[in-house]
């Protein structure tokens, strides 16, 4: 044969689309091990069961970006699902879910203060307030679930509708993933964002308000929390003070697959929107294999240890 | 070559030494010899290549090319432990302290564990004290560092340096940190280590202190050997044309300034214990220089103004107005600019493109009322800037870290030159520079005067100082000490100013 191989220039391209590559790699492997995973019905399922963690994760990269980490997402998931379940019992439907978005921007924005204003390390500003937050979640829901009332109809029609053949909840991650993409590229709130993860001393003294942006985007977090809250509740018709428990690490997982430093920096949405899929396919697969939940929590992590490991190869190799 | 040579025996051979870095060279074809038993200055500008040099000598640092001979004998120095077994000692200007052990355990770091895991401590703190008595100081050993004045730190560094059985000690820009009483001090112990046998290469750009210490000079530019010399038989008048290359006036622009109002005056400017109270004034046009010794309070005036440390204060009046700034932000909208002391830290954000860092500063020439950025205007704006610096880089889109300090320090400025200043404070403008993007920087900062831009620039170059200022005020202590107009300018008074002596000028 003269076709000549260059196993080298392979690698370094397998080296810096390291996402994509693991994406593709996961694509192959379910269609292998399972005949079941190329089915409409499943990749449907796929789809909507990531949404929810795909549009917080676009708010933790934001806030990954500038350096900063947020553990109270999960929590606000819940507290903003029992709230908005409440809210449809007494207010219009637009009211409640205008007031259960305020809730989560809110709540993201008591992170961002702590963080910006009070210098509080994230890691333990946002781990008081995920503690908090799910606290609240159980007091105003007793600790039961909580129904969306049957006024709200519309509401959980949404949830649990699809349009174009994707779930309408996976549309607005579509959405969301969109303009978290186009500001990070082309807006200056996506360049300080960058630019404070790299160096945020060095920002201040540029003559930037670097605490209105790390305020913004701990705010725009909790937001995202809310909506994804929000969505979830629409989708089940119940609102539950248990929901999302555990949620802020796979959102961080993702994040991570997704190629972001946790030193900030570096990250971008779409590696960060495959992330959500690879992790989605890791957990959609092992279940059609019937792998046993506990083995697959390891599994899991195995991979994820694996997607940070090439890409310290990746970073060495530069 | 050199006669002594057949006397005495050289302690320390370094035989045609080179070594790069990305691409430039640092120290090309260095050669110095230094006698058992001496003294042995080494000097030159910043950048010369002096520190890396001994980076070299005490393994902290691989050589690309050279040999090594220790006693006649050629060694192999790979690391610091090969070093340290040879009986090399090496005290930077940084210090490797760590500040919350005791003096005692500092000393004592790299043994520890080495005889047992356990701790001895009236022991340790016995032979610190024998230690630190027999370089004729005395200080607890129980004291945490952080508690030291810089000088004491210093001295524990010596102490660390003989517990591990020196035979070669290496002091980098020892006295930058200390006073002239300390100084003497320093001195002291160095002549008292040399008469017990000890070879002291020691490194300072600053010339008096080379006269009155050393034995012997070796002279380094722009990372070459250009003079071995000993100090009986030469002059400072020719050390410094050794160490430039060239008269010293020839790297300066001329000066003809076109002066206006008062641009910026400050009274009364505070910061913590770093200054206390400061006044002075700046024209349009201008360019008025801050000079002292590190830890003057100089850095600390200027964040103080541009308002980037929160415990500073005092009164700012800009053209006449009184400001209140309680961030770089505001110093900035108000047309304040400053350009960092240290640039990797604070100055640019090298792991950003050139075009990234250079819009940082200023975005409304380039984006739309919802802040999105026009890519051409931005390539366009960042293009002009790099053409006008001559910032030697790929393109814009280069990775801001991959270019050399002075291409670094351009961008840096460029910064500031994107958005309008009218006062612009610089401190440090070519520290880590080499010699021909110095002169390039100097044309820079003369140009934008000339703009009406008044400015300050803070340095520890005495001579850049006196090359491109109109004005030089010395710094000591938190205070001006004094100021200086251009005809008075000599370096030997900004220096007794920043020591706090009396000027013998003034008759």
């Amino acid at each position: 044969m003269n076709i000549k191989i260059y196993p080298k220039r392979y690698i370094q391209f397998i080296i810096k689309y390291d996402t994509v590559f693991i994406f593709l790699v996961m694509l192959i492997v379910s269609a292998l091990v399972s005949d079941v995973f190329f089915t409409a019905t499943n990749l449907f399922n796929l789809i909507r069961q990531v949404t929810p963690v795909g549009i917080i994760s676009m708010g933790m990269l934001l806030v990954i970006l500038t350096g900063g980490i947020d553990l109270s997402v999960g929590s606000i998931v819940a507290m903003v699902g029992v709230l908005c379940s409440l809210f449809t019992q007494t207010m219009p439907l637009y009211l409640a879910i205008t007031a259960s978005l305020i809730c989560g921007l809110l709540t993201g924005s008591i992170s961002g203060y702590l963080v910006s204003v009070q210098k509080m390390a994230p890691f333990i500003a946002t781990l008081a307030l995920m503690s908090i937050i799910r606290g609240l979640g159980f007091i105003f829901s007793k600790g039961a679930p909580i129904l969306v009332s049957e006024n709200a109809s519309s509401l959980t029609d949404f949830g649990s509708g699809n349009s174009l053949g994707i779930p309408n909840p996976s549309l607005i991650l579509l959405l969301i993933f969109a303009i978290t993409s186009i500001l990070l590229k082309y807006n200056v709130f996506g360049r300080i964002i960058i630019a404070i993860g790299s160096n945020e001393e060095a920002v201040r003294l540029s003559g930037i308000k670097v605490n209105a942006f790390k305020f913004s985007v701990y705010a725009i977090a909790g937001f995202l929390s809310g909506v994804a809250g929000i969505l979830t509740t629409a989708r089940t018709a119940v609102g539950s003070p248990v929901m999302g428990s555990g949620m802020e690490l796979d959102v961080i997982a993702t994040v991570v697959i997704g190629g972001a430093s946790l030193s900030g920096g570096k990250g971008s949405a779409i590696n960060t929107l495959l992330g959500v899929l690879i992790l989605g396919m890791i957990g959609n697969i092992m279940n059609l294999m019937n792998i046993p939940a506990y083995s697959q929590q390891v599994i899991k992590g195995l991979i994820i240890i694996f997607a940070v490991l090439l890409q310290r190869f990746q970073k060495n190799s530069n | 070559m050199i006669t002594t040579t057949f006397i005495k025996v050289n302690r320390v051979e370094l035989r045609n030494i080179s070594k790069s870095f990305g691409g430039i060279a640092a120290l090309k074809n260095v050669t110095l010899e230094v006698i058992a038993g001496e003294i042995h200055a080494l000097v030159g500008e910043n950048g010369a290549g002096k520190s890396t040099l001994m980076k070299i000598l005490s393994g902290a640092c691989a050589k690309d090319n050279g040999q090594i001979f220790i006693d006649g004998n050629e060694v192999q120095i790979k690391n610091t432990y090969d070093s340290k077994k040879l009986g090399i000692g090496i005290i930077y200007q940084e210090f490797s302290l760590v500040p919350a052990l005791s003096v005692a355990e500092n000393i004592f770091l790299n043994q520890l564990g080495a005889t047992s895991s356990w701790m001895n401590w009236a022991a340790m703190k016995k032979k610190a004290v024998e230690l630190i008595n027999n370089i004729g100081f005395s200080i607890n050993p129980s004291l945490k560092v952080a508690d030291l004045s810089i000088a004491e730190q210093q001295i524990v560094e010596i102490a660390k340096a003989l517990s591990e059985h020196v035979r070669v000690l290496i002091l980098d820009e020892p006295s930058a940190v200390l006073g002239p009483r300390e100084i003497q001090k320093l001195f002291d112990t160095l002549n008292r280590l040399k008469k017990e046998g000890v070879t002291i290469i020691y490194i300072s750009h600053h010339l008096s202190e080379v006269f009155r210490i050393a034995d012997r000079i070796s002279v380094l530019k722009d990372g070459t050997s250009v003079g071995h010399l000993p100090v009986a038989e030469t002059s400072r008048d020719s050390i410094i044309r050794l160490m430039l290359g060239r008269p010293l006036n020839a790297m300066y622009p001329l000066r003809d300034p076109v002066i206006g109002v008062e641009a910026l005056k400050v009274v009364d400017i505070h910061a913590a214990e770093k200054v206390k109270g400061v006044s002075f004034s700046v024209k349009e046009g201008e360019i008025i220089g801050l000079a002292g010794l590190v830890g003057s309070g100089r850095t600390e005036t200027a964040r103080a103004i541009f308002a980037a440390d929160r415990s500073a204060g005092g009164t700012i009046i800009l053209f006449g107005k009184e400001l209140r700034l309680r961030s770089p932000q505001m110093a900035v909208s108000k047309g304040i600019g400053m350009e960092p002391e240290d640039r990797k830290q604070h100055g640019v954000i090298l792991s950003l493109s050139v075009k990234q860092n250079i819009s940082l500063s200023n975005f409304k020439g380039i984006t739309d009322h919802f802040g999105f950025i026009n890519a051409k205007k931005e390539k366009y704006n960042t293009a002009e800037l790099i053409r006008r610096l001559d910032i030697k880089t790929e393109n814009e889109n280069h990775e801001t870290g991959k270019l050399s300090g002075g291409n670094q320090q351009k961008v840096s400025l460029a910064k500031w030159l994107n958005r309008d200043c009218r006062v612009l404070i610089i401190d440090e403008p070519t520290r880590g520079v080499d010699v021909g993007a110095k002169v390039e920087i100097y044309n820079l900062i003369n140009e934008l005067s000339h703009k009406g831009v008044a400015i300050i620039v803070i340095s520890s170059e005495t001579t850049e100082l006196m090359g491109i200022c109109d004005r030089i005020l010395v710094m000591r202590k938190g205070k001006i000490q004094g100021e200086l107009t251009k005809e008075k300018y000599s370096e030997e008074d900004i220096l007794r100013l920043s020591i706090g002596a009396t000027l013998n000028t003034e008759t």
